[in-house]
């Protein structure tokens, strides 16, 4: 059993994200045909698409949410095709979710301690956290940054929408993350809190690479130095951000038709 | 919709089908072992047993009997257990007071047949004040908390206590036997050989009429049910969502009409299952928690929600019951549990269950 | 986001204080009601020591490990009488009974740790079995389990001693002491009673228990932040399993003996009624239950015949009074305790302007 330092270190200069063959079935209908897709360490991606295209599947089969038909996936090197969904999160990967999945009966400040907590030891600790240690410094510190302070300790259920939103990104943000999945997170926030999440995403640490799938291309596009395009399961354009803007066949296929 | 719901209702026959076929496929070894057991019951069924055999199996005749009463147990544990699954499958309603109903129904079935003199006839009477009492539960109580599967539970494990507390005010703690009818009564010859006399004469098996008779009777309710399930509006209806409740949220205010329509068949066939167990055995005080656990038993085992799995769990468990109390007597009743344990270990939805 | 921050600031300030406040009351009706039960022997009777308020704490603490899983992790259990069943069963095995064909006759406290080893396993094996499977489902399950073993101990003799099962169970004599005499059989209830009441508390605020909490609340988002969920399941399964253990091991002392009906379907379905009633959100609730259901079943017979009612009708009565929790106050007791004090905060806040 090696530490986590030491995959980091085996990890060495490959991809984040390894997607070979990539199929996923559900039943005779395709979601994914054949994906080969890499993203390097600290990379930001926007993956576009129209409803349909594949993007969650995509990110589904990343997390091991659901497993892929066949093909590899591989984390920094290290093949994650079969693990669980928990072992991926321990080696750095993390993800949001378009629809709330939060905890919410519990508090703002134990949602994120759980986040913590999950990606360290003691998860079966039957002795509380004192206030100084390191975890709790820790989601102290994810609160500020999400700007959470003030309601820490109401329950998530009584959150308005934008602030649920915000405690998505800032779940993912828990322990060390090296990588992270967003699953439209621009999802019906009013345009001040559209705003709050681009300071949000191009404020996290260098290193710290993502793919955000996003139907708000104003959002998408400002916080990415790259873009991949799917369409019926398939990927069809890789390119920077200005390039797939001025793409003829994007426009004809995304932008005019399904962007309406 | 019609029509479209006709068009899905064949693909989904040929699906059936088909998965058996890809399962054999898969599964050839499984599929073997499986065909020779099955012949082998035949053949022990058939055959003159041979020389020595009787001292593994015993007389034949009693490992025959067995077998037949475990059959007919497991049609009685089908018809109550069907309504068990069905309520569970639709509303996620786990009906604690299925048990209630059924020895409600056996009561007033007993009741019928003493004022009218006829046995049939109190199967239409136990249905109907059954299915009245199912269908109040779910348009008073049910209907309000929809969603909430732990409080309906609840509900119903409170209903359960009353009407058993109820139902032992009025007609007492004493067993009641419903009397099996004249042209039903005594014992008919099959052509099955139990044993051979000295003389070469061949013993037949004589078994009781009436519980081949509600044996025939329930597998015809199980074929009706599934032709209904398969061929008929509402059948399909039911059953697309038992397979995706977010199916359900389409029909808007006719869903608490489906739901009614299936609290009241499901508890009216625990009613007459009712007549069938006072007919077989008795109906008494303590019965009810019985018939209960019996239906967890064989959903558990036959898959949630599932009505084939219903039929497969009721026969394994009726079988298991009746060839327990011959050949383990100190562990009959845990026989049953421990086929539900390692059926849970290994395929936790049930042996016909989907995930 | 700014402003909307500046006006919460305050608000969250007079929560807290609110908060403070509140707290302080519970505290000190705890401290009252610990005084209470810490002097009890010297102005209760020996009945009402070992029948009422001893009885109902034991039963509140098998209630507590249900209320555990319910309430933390959203798994309705109805093994846990069993579990306590079990244990109970063993220290008549391992320990002493009237059964010398039997029982061992091993010293308590070889017994006693065997005994919660036994009915532990047995817990964690019920959790490991409904664990994979979700919400409702664990209601049928472990019900199935229950009567599984309820049918077990009726029908073996050679273990269980079947139908009769065993009586003259002694509790143990140590440091000079008949743990079983009124006053230090008390205490040594009560003792364990709070001990479990307070664990569970703390636990409930430790990593294990707030994990408990996110699985009730969303399995899936545990996987994905990290955790094995059917892990902590089965570990939920087997600490409950533990206080139901040392609760059954009680109980069976107390009664002096133990046979199937100690773990019948009714008692088991007694158990939930209890946990429920008084309410699965805190774990003052299941001793609540567990009070009010010793009170009914002591004195409401004598009650029913008082005003004219037949006295046989007292499962009616449980049955109605748990359906008008369940229709009208999901929350138990607890729930309706909730409802009036905030009410009458709240009037006292109106009447303070």
């Amino acid at each position: 059993m090696s530490t986590i330092a030491e995959r980091i270190a085996a990890a060495g200069t490959g991809n984040a994200i390894d997607l070979r063959g990539v199929s996923r079935y559900f039943g005779a209908l395709a979601a994914l045909i054949d994906v080969t897709l890499s993203v390097r360490p600290g990379e930001r991606r926007a993956v576009l698409g129209s409803n349909g295209a594949g993007k969650t599947t995509l990110l589904n089969c990343v997390t091991g949410d659901f497993p892929p038909t066949s093909g590899t996936v591989r984390f920094f090197g290290e093949d994650v095709t079969t693990l669980p969904p928990h072992e991926r999160i321990r080696r750095g990967l993390r993800r949001t979710y378009q629809i709330s999945l939060l905890f919410q009966r519990l508090s703002v400040r134990d949602n994120i301690y759980l986040a913590c907590r999950g990606v360290s030891r003691g998860r079966f600790s039957f002795l509380r956290s004192r206030a100084s240690d390191a975890i709790m410094q820790s989601v102290s510190d994810l609160l500020t940054l999400v700007h959470l302070d003030s309601v820490a300790d109401r329950l998530v259920g009584e959150l308005a929408h934008g602030q649920q939103r915000q405690l998505e990104i800032a779940l993912a943000l828990a322990g060390a993350p090296r990588f992270i999945l967003f699953d439209e997170p621009a999802a019906g926030l009013s345009p001040s809190e559209r705003g709050d999440l681009v300071a949000i995403l191009t404020a996290l640490p260098a290193h710290i690479g993502y793919i955000i799938i996003e139907h708000d291309m104003d959002v998408a596009l400002r916080v990415v130095e790259s873009v991949t395009m799917m369409h019926d399961g398939r990927i069809f354009k890789e390119g920077a951000p200005h390039e797939i803007e001025a793409d003829p066949e994007v426009q004809q296929l995304y932008l005019g038709g399904g962007h309406a | 919709m019609a029509t479209a719901f006709g068009d899905d209702g064949a693909v989904h026959g040929a699906g059936r089908s088909d998965a058996v076929v890809r399962w054999i496929e898969r599964h050839p070894i499984g599929a073997l072992i499986i065909a020779i057991a099955v012949i082998f019951v035949l053949w022990l069924v058939f055959a003159p047993w041979p020389e020595g055999f009787e001292d593994w199996f015993g007389k034949k005749r009693i490992f025959i009997n067995a077998l037949f009463n475990g059959i007919t147990l497991g049609a009685l544990y089908f018809l109550v257990a069907t309504g068990f699954t069905l309520i569970f499958g639709l509303m996620r309603n786990v009906n604690l007071a299925h048990g209630s109903l059924y020895l409600f129904g056996g009561y007033m079935g007993y009741e019928a047949t003493q004022w009218t003199g006829s046995w049939l006839f109190s199967y239409v009477i136990a249905f109907i004040c059954c299915a009245i009492v199912g269908m109040a539960m779910q348009f008073f109580i049910f209907r309000r908390m929809e969603g909430e599967d732990l409080r309906q539970t609840l509900v119903t494990l409170g209903l359960s206590i009353i009407f058993s507390d109820l139902m032992v005010w009025v007609w007492g703690g004493n067993p009641i036997q419903i009397d099996t009818p004249d042209y039903l009564a005594g014992p008919v010859p099959t052509p099955i050989v139990v044993a051979v006399r000295s003389s070469g004469e061949a013993v037949f098996l004589h078994y009781p009429t009436v519980r081949l008779v509600i044996f025939l009777a329930a597998v015809v309710i199980g074929i009706a049910m599934w032709i209904a399930l398969h061929r008929t509006r509402i059948g399909m209806m039911i059953r697309a969502g038992v397979d995706d409740r977010d199916m359900l949220s389409v029909l808007g205010y006719r869903v608490q009409l489906l739901f009614i329509i299936v609290f009241a068949f499901g508890a009216g066939l625990a009613g007459m299952a009712g007549i069938v167990g006072g007919t077989f055995q008795s109906i008494s005080l303590g019965e009810d928690s019985h018939f209960l656990l019996a239906s967890l038993v064989v959903v558990i085992v036959g898959g949630m929600g599932s009505i084939p799995g219903a039929a497969l769990g009721a026969l394994i468990i009726g079988l298991s019951e009746q060839i327990g109390v011959v050949y383990f007597q100190n562990y009959a009743t845990v026989l049953s549990f421990l086929i539900m344990v390692i059926v849970l270990a290994l395929r936790p939805q049930g042996l016909l269950g989907r995930r | 986001m700014a402003i909307t921050q500046a006006t919460d600031a305050p608000i969250g300030m007079d929560e807290a204080q609110r908060n403070a406040a509140a707290w302080l009351s519970n505290y000190s009706a705890i401290l009252l009601l610990g005084l209470v039960l810490l002097f009890l022997p010297a102005i209760a009777n020996n009945f009402f020591l070992d029948q009422i308020v001893g009885w109902a704490l034991i039963l509140g603490m098998i209630a507590l490990s249900l209320m555990f899983l319910a309430g933390y992790g959203g798994m309705v259990s109805l093994a846990q009488m069993t579990v306590a069943g079990i244990a109970g069963y063993m220290i008549a095995v391992f320990g002493a009974s009237s059964l010398p064909a039997i029982s061992l006759f091993w010293p308590w406290w070889v017994a006693v740790p065997i005994a919660i080893l036994i009915a532990g396993a047995f817990g964690t094996l019920a959790g490991a079995l409904s664990a994979r499977t979700e919400g409702i489902y664990t209601i049928m399950i472990t019900l199935a389990l229950a009567s599984a073993f309820f049918y077990l101990a009726l029908q073996n003799w050679p273990i269980f001693n079947g139908f009769n099962g065993f009586t003259t169970i002694p509790a143990p004599h140590f440091l000079g002491v008949n743990w079983r005499s009124p006053v230090p059989f008390y205490y040594l209830v009560l003792f364990f009673a709070v001990l479990s009441y307070f664990v569970v508390l703390y636990v409930s605020r430790a990593p294990f228990g707030l994990a408990l909490q996110g699985v009730r609340d969303n399995p899936r988002r545990m996987e994905a932040i990290g955790y094995n969920v059917t892990a902590h399941r089965i570990a939920a399964y087997a600490f409950a399993a533990l206080i139901a253990a040392i609760g059954g091991i009680l109980l069976v002392w107390q009664n002096n003996q133990i046979s199937p009906f100690s773990v019948g379907v009714d008692v088991v379905i007694n158990l939930l009624v209890i946990a429920v009633v008084g309410g699965l959100s805190h774990p003052i609730g299941p001793f609540i239950g567990a009070i009010i259901y010793v009170i009914l079943r002591t004195f409401a017979l004598d009650a029913l015949v008082a005003v004219g009612l037949d006295g046989r009708r007292f499962q009616t009565l449980i049955g109605l009074g748990f359906l008008v929790i369940v229709l009208f106050s999901p929350d138990g007791v607890i729930g309706i305790w909730r409802h009036w004090s905030s009410r009458i905060r709240a009037r006292g806040a109106r009447s303070g302007f």
